[in-house]
């Protein structure tokens, strides 16, 4: 493969590489230091070649917040089950440069009130597709920054509520997400740990106004029903923290998962809070068939 | 540039960094539960300027007659007392409190007013040969009149049941459709019985609903119709017969039987009943209703207090004495004429 020829650069850019280089290479040695892990030298410091795919399958348990005014004024806490369904793909934008992520995730949770003489039963589906660009930086740890696509469909039931006893969700919103991917190993053992933040930024959302009764909205009345939505009336954010391992010649991933949906409008004030423990397994795919090892920290 | 960029992010995901939307009310001690209660009803009940019209004490006077009754010390069941004292300062039906002991209620709308129905009467026009559909009973009564009672629309009906009802009653010189002490139920059962009583589609009244917290932030009041039904209507004359304790969906049932050409409203003023009734509740775990969106007539009148029916009937205890309904009786002779 030819080498292409340094370019010339003047002085004030050279002494400028230079120091982004140092910075860039004592904050590798510090994070090192402080994980304390050898961080093993990609084979290619750049992308793999052929088209690699990620699939990872979760399950999930945790705590559920709900605090729907539509229903209550009060917070019903509960459990909850989860599942997260994940593909990450390399395209060929950019030099191979952009993943496409998939994700699709559900949660069913069963909550009580404080007194416990009431129960909210709630669920949703999510589903959010975006596209990430790389940068390899600080020796393995790789930086992804993007956009997201993200639409949900649910509801919460409260079980002793005469005419507003369910609180439909759905919404559609575009994202900003990043995340950080560190490869590294112990005692030759592959890891990978994995970071994400998605943040709504504008969208819309269904929402009965202040007062109205499903009853009326079945009639056709519409009153500000689909709302236009930003972080001021809905700020919200989801983070994923993962640890891939293999295990046995599979690879296995355990995580967090903290989503937070929240609202403010028509009046009405909504949160969804989830924190899942999360397990699974993930699976690798290459479109041609790669001769590289099997166990791959992070493809992508 | 790259640094840039993720410097950006970074920032953009820290700047946004979700602020906690979460629940306001406070800990669960009596001043606390009155205050939500207080606050509840005040954001979003929605009759209180009618109300005070009609010579209920305002709210906020409310508030100042009843939070010197209430202090950290007292029991659940005193302050379960003060709290449905309070209540029935609105004098509405739909507003309830309930905790584990009890049911607070305001049932002066017909505990007030003779109940004008006989259940041993009603038991022998009835006999043992009457037919059930659904949450109908019905017969013909020896006159060649039809009867129906229907005493809960919380009991549901089909097309289905209505097309056999009709179907069965359709030699029938009249209808008598009995809603006495149905104290209401399902909006949806109550409009497709009234939808076999007109053959083209009717203005019956209008419904809305609040959009702020305000005592006067409604929404525009959308129209409600009543469509003709699909399956067999009800051609001849009928009555519906109504007593102090059509409540509730029976209150919108007759409001919309009385647009119908061929329907006579007979018996005594309904209960009323107009708001639609929401839940909430305290921090002590009680359940409280409330009536959240109010319901007109076709004059955009009230119905909060009831509909007069066209022809005031009461029961006569004479009658009653040789087992005869006035009512029912009286209809007959209105569908005979």
């Amino acid at each position: 493969m030819p080498l292409s020829l340094p370019v010339p650069v003047t002085g004030r850019l050279r002494i400028i590489r230079a120091n982004l280089l140092r910075t860039a290479v004592c904050l590798t040695t510090v994070w090192q230091l402080i994980s304390g892990m050898p961080c093993r030298a990609q084979e290619s410091s750049s992308l793999p070649e052929n088209r690699a795919t990620t699939h990872a399958t979760l399950f999930g348990t945790g705590r559920t917040s709900l605090y729907e005014t539509y229903l209550s004024p009060v917070t019903y806490t509960g459990p909850h089950l989860s599942f997260l369904h994940e593909t990450l793909r390399k395209t060929h934008w950019l030099e191979g440069r952009i993943t496409v992520q998939s994700i699709f995730d559900g949660f069913f949770c069963y909550t009580s009130n404080r007194a416990g003489n009431s129960d909210e039963m709630g669920g949703k589906f999510n589903y959010s597709i975006g596209w990430h660009y790389n940068w390899n930086v600080a020796g393995c740890l790789r930086l992804m920054a993007g956009g997201e696509i993200h639409a949900g469909l649910g509801a919460i039931y409260n079980n002793r509520n005469s005419n507003n006893p369910v609180q439909a969700k759905a919404d559609a919103d575009l994202c900003a997400s990043l995340m950080a991917v560190y490869p590294f190993h112990i005692r030759r053992v592959p890891f990978t740990v994995r970071y994400q933040a998605s943040l709504p930024l504008t969208g819309v959302m269904f929402s009965p106004q202040y007062g109205q009764s499903y009853y009326e909205m079945s009639l056709g009345n519409y009153d500000h029903n689909v709302c236009f939505t930003h972080p001021g009336n809905a700020p919200s954010m989801r983070h994923l923290l993962t640890l891939d391992f293999p295990v046995a010649g599979f690879t296995f991933r355990t995580g967090y998962l903290c989503d937070i949906r929240q609202s403010r409008v028509n009046g009405l004030r909504s949160h969804i809070w989830n924190h899942s423990f999360m397990i699974g397994y993930v699976k690798h795919f290459n479109f041609i068939k790669r001769k590289e090892s099997r166990h791959r920290p992070f493809v992508l | 540039m790259k640094h840039y960029i993720l410097l950006l992010y970074a920032v953009l995901i820290l700047l946004f960094c979700p602020a906690c939307i979460r629940e306001e009310i406070a800990d669960n001690t009596p001043v606390n539960n009155f205050e939500t209660l207080w606050r509840i009803i005040d954001t979003q009940y929605c009759f209180h300027d009618y109300k005070t019209r009609e010579g209920c004490l305002p709210w906020s006077e409310v508030y100042t007659k009843y939070r010197p009754r209430v202090h950290d010390g007292m029991t659940s069941a005193q302050l379960f007392e003060v709290l449905c004292d309070m209540l029935a300062e609105l004098r509405d039906g739909h507003v309830n409190l309930y905790s584990a002991a009890d049911a607070g209620r305001y049932w002066s709308w017909r505990e007030d007013y003779p109940s004008n129905f006989n259940d041993s009467l009603h038991r022998v026009y009835l006999g043992t040969d009457y037919r059930i559909a659904a949450g109908i009973h019905y017969k013909i009564l020896d006159d060649n009149i039809g009867y129906i009672y229907y005493g809960s629309f919380s009991s549901g009906v089909g097309e289905g049941n209505l097309d056999e009802v009709m179907q069965y009653l359709r030699l029938c010189r009249g209808l008598i459709v009995d809603v006495r002490n149905n104290s209401g139920g399902t909006l949806t059962y109550a409009e497709r019985l009234a939808q076999r009583f007109t053959n083209e589609k009717r203005l019956a009244g209008y419904i809305t609903h609040k959009n702020g917290t305000g005592h006067n932030d409604f929404s525009p009041a959308e129209a409600e119709y009543i469509e003709p039904s699909k399956g067999i209507r009800w051609q001849k004359k009928a009555v519906v017969l109504t007593n102090r304790s059509c409540y509730s969906a029976t209150n919108t049932f007759v409001r919309n039987m009385k647009v119908c050409p061929s329907v006579t409203i007979m018996g005594d003023r309904t209960g009323g009943g107009s708001g639609l009734p929401f839940s909430s509740e305290l921090p002590n775990g009680w359940a409280v209703r409330f009536s959240a969106c109010p319901m007109y007539d076709s004059d955009m009148k009230h119905i909060e207090f009831g509909i007069e029916p066209n022809i005031f009937v009461h029961l006569n205890q004479e009658d009653a004495a040789r087992n005869k309904d006035t009512m029912i009786e009286t209809a007959r002779e209105f569908l005979n004429q």
